[in-house]
């Protein structure tokens, strides 16, 4: 697959001898939408402001929509839309003032304009709000417009620095059904956002960028199982570690050996004593408690991958009828919060 | 290169913003109105109406023509004309009135050789002080060539012991003292708008190049421009024409203003110091984009730009002829732009100058605005 950004060795070192990003090497496949995670001053705002030909890079490329940013600098801001977190619109002009003169500032033909204008506005539904001025509008009308403004000469290349921070849950949903749909469109988008679920949501692929670097790089999906697998390998680890040390130790690596164990809540339509029986009987199930609310939490394997499949095949076939269930996944949070303490233990190394 | 249509944008958004905000428009358009009313009646106007009394002991033809001189003059306002001496004093002393005019008691005898008339003055207030003095000095001279009489006036200052007495004897001799003024009689508010008009202008380029550059980059307007395919050149180039519009105008208001409440000349024509306005505009609007060029914030810039349109405000002649300012502050004055347009608004409208008269002052400003261009555009960055 063609890729809408690359970068190698991409590096930015500022006067004062700070390095924000080191060697960077990224690739963002054509067509998808990107997560670009990492805790404040990680790098994030000064990757984007070198991609989107703000600043120069102090070493490296970057290569946008198949243009070097320092060597051709016009063509890569053409293909180009950025939605900054702050809505950076001019107050005092309309919502349609606001998109005429970005679009006169990317050249779009005077014959196309206004229509242009008009559809995107129908798209993300702010077309109502056209000729008001974007001081009056509330946080999501806003983000809209400048939507619209970001959109006006058709980019190729979206970014969207926190677009949902501060709005609505209604709001929010409306603005990631429309993220969804410009993608369907062709456009790549980049996400920058602190919001784990939206990116777990909503995209394709993540990178986690820390002290100036990418320290991780998959589909959300990916992200989880591989930390899934790490904390597995780190588990036996410890626990071989364990047992060398001390070979009586049986106490503690059962203790030990609780820390792999996942958490699992179902709630039964019918439940009863013979259900509640059957699965502390189950070699799979590890610990059983009912909560007050009626729900069995159960805790499970979690390096097991039949273990979920198993305990609700035991749940059915002693007669369970099951309202609803959860497990205890690890979440892209938890590979986050995993990805960036690791490089901040070894720089402090 | 500039792209007109990108250019008029930035132009537009400007005259909308305004049209949009009546309130800052009128701001805009209500201060040099003020800064005219303030400078032209707080500093340059004319003092009159001063109060005094006068101590009369003596009765007579010159008492009475002395009396009725005083009374007729703009100067004072007599709130009363007394024969105690020490109450006239007292009033003076309890700042009831300004002076006590004194005519002794042989004012009025002719075989008096010498008329010792006294001005008790509270000398606290010394712009009233000045004034009072040379007034009363004028009268008394006049009156002395009028009845060819010897007179004396003495001053006396009544805040400071022992006080100060002198005697103007002067007035004994037939000396008559022509003044020929070259540019005809200049008041202080004729030497003070010109520079009142270009330090205007200066803070209002330099506060609003502020709020346009440093504001935006503040706000991610500036951002959201510099991340289309149009040159730093053309922002800044539509910028400086939008604000040079609004300066323009305000130029305009302060011209008509300074006609209009103190019949200020303008012996050099309304059009040549419209276009010296415009050259110091242009100027102000690029030392305006120099101090921009990096700031974060607006409140960076304010912080920047106080150091360098406070001291230029005071040292470039805008309210006492450089000259009269220590070496020092002197040499500083030729290095601030705002001396030059002093220089060249008061040519032209004080002297009747022409453009080519002050072409150096021009010359200087033109070459201030350059250097300020492009330092202001090799420094500026995108990075916002």
């Amino acid at each position: 697959m063609k890729n809408a950004i690359e970068t190698k060795n991409l590096t930015k070192i500022y006067n004062n001898n700070f390095t924000a990003v080191n060697s960077l090497n990224l690739e963002i496949p054509d067509k998808t939408i990107f997560g670009m995670l990492g805790p404040n001053g990680a790098g994030k705002t000064t990757t984007i402001k070198m991609l989107t030909c703000l600043i120069q890079p102090t070493s490296g490329q970057a290569v946008v929509g198949g243009y070097d940013v320092q060597k051709n600098p016009d063509e890569v801001r053409n293909l180009l839309g950025m939605v900054p977190q702050q809505v950076s619109l001019y107050k005092d002009l309309t919502v349609m003032e606001n998109s005429q003169l970005c679009a006169d500032y990317y050249g779009v033909p005077v014959e196309e304009r206004d229509s242009r204008i008009e559809d995107l506005m129908e798209l993300v539904d702010i077309k109502y709000a056209k000729d008001k001025r974007v001081g009056q509008l509330s946080g999501g009308q806003k983000q809209k417009a400048s939507l619209v403004a970001s959109l006006v000469h058709k980019p190729d290349i979206l970014f969207l620095d926190e677009p949902t921070i501060g709005l609505d849950p209604t709001t929010k949903r409306t603005l990631w059904d429309l993220i969804r749909e410009l993608n369907d469109d062709g456009h790549t988008i980049i996400l920058c956002s602190h919001d784990m679920h939206e990116v777990d949501m909503l995209c394709d692929n993540v990178g986690i960028i820390n002290t100036g670097n990418l320290v991780a790089y998959d589909t959300p999906q990916g992200l989880k199982d591989s930390l899934l697998e790490s904390n597995k390998q780190e588990f036996s680890d410890a626990l071989s570690a364990i047992s060398d040390e001390n070979e009586d130790s049986v106490q503690v690596s059962d203790d030990f050996s609780n820390l792999s164990l996942k958490k699992m809540s179902i709630l039964l339509k019918n439940q009863d004593e013979a259900i509640i029986d059957s699965l502390k009987r189950f070699s799979d199930v590890k610990s059983i408690e009912i909560a007050r609310n009626g729900r069995i939490n159960l805790r499970i394997d979690g390096f097991d991958d039949m273990a979920v499949q198993n305990v609700l095949n035991k749940i059915i076939s002693s007669g369970g009828i099951i309202k609803s269930i959860y497990t205890e996944e690890p979440s892209l949070e938890d590979v986050f919060i995993k990805s960036t303490s690791r490089v901040s233990e070894d720089d402090r190394a | 290169m500039i792209e007109p249509k990108k250019f008029w944008w930035m132009i537009k958004k400007e005259l909308i913003s305004l049209k949009r905000h009546p309130a800052r428009l009128v701001s805009i358009l209500a201060f040099p109105i003020i800064m005219i009313l303030l400078f032209g009646y707080g500093m340059g106007g004319e003092m009159t109406d001063l109060p005094i009394v006068v101590v009369s002991q003596s009765h007579g033809d010159l008492t009475d023509l002395t009396l009725d001189t005083i009374k007729s003059t703009e100067t004072y306002h007599v709130v009363e004309v007394i024969d105690d001496l020490d109450e006239g004093k007292e009033r003076v002393d309890n700042a009831e009135v300004k002076a006590a005019i004194i005519l002794p008691s042989d004012y009025d005898d002719d075989s008096s050789h010498q008329k010792g008339v006294t001005l008790y003055l509270d000398s606290s207030d010394q712009m009233a002080a000045q004034i009072l003095e040379s007034s009363t000095q004028g009268i008394f001279y006049r009156l002395s060539n009028m009845v060819a009489a010897q007179t004396s006036v003495s001053t006396k200052d009544a805040d400071i012991e022992p006080s100060i007495s002198h005697s103007l004897n002067n007035f004994k001799d037939d000396i008559s003292l022509h003044i020929n003024r070259i540019y005809g009689n200049i008041k202080y508010i004729d030497f003070l708008v010109p520079a009142i008009l270009g330090m205007t202008i200066m803070m209002s380029c330099m506060m609003g190049m502020g709020a346009t550059i440093a504001g935006e980059r503040e706000t991610g307007e500036l951002a959201r421009l510099f991340m289309t395919p149009t040159s730093v050149s053309t922002v800044i180039g539509g910028k400086i024409a939008a604000k040079l519009l609004i300066e323009l105008v305000r130029a305009l208001i302060l011209i008509f203003m300074a006609v209009l409440l103190f019949n200020v000349s303008i012996k050099g024509g309304f059009l040549q110091t419209f276009i010296v306005l415009v050259i110091g505009a242009l100027c102000f609007v690029g030392f305006g984009i120099m101090l921009s060029a990096r700031t974060q914030t607006q409140e960076d810039y304010a912080q920047i730009s106080l150091p360098f349109s406070m001291p230029m405000m005071f040292v470039s002649g805008v309210f006492y002829p450089i000259e009269t300012m220590p070496w020092i502050l002197q040499k500083l004055a030729y290095i601030f732009p705002l001396t030059y347009l002093n220089d060249a608004m008061r040519g032209i409208m004080l002297k009747g100058q022409t453009l080519g008269d002050v072409w150096f002052d021009l010359v200087v400003l033109l070459g201030f605005t350059l250097l300020f261009f492009i330092i202001g555009v090799k420094r500026f960055n995108r990075d916002v």
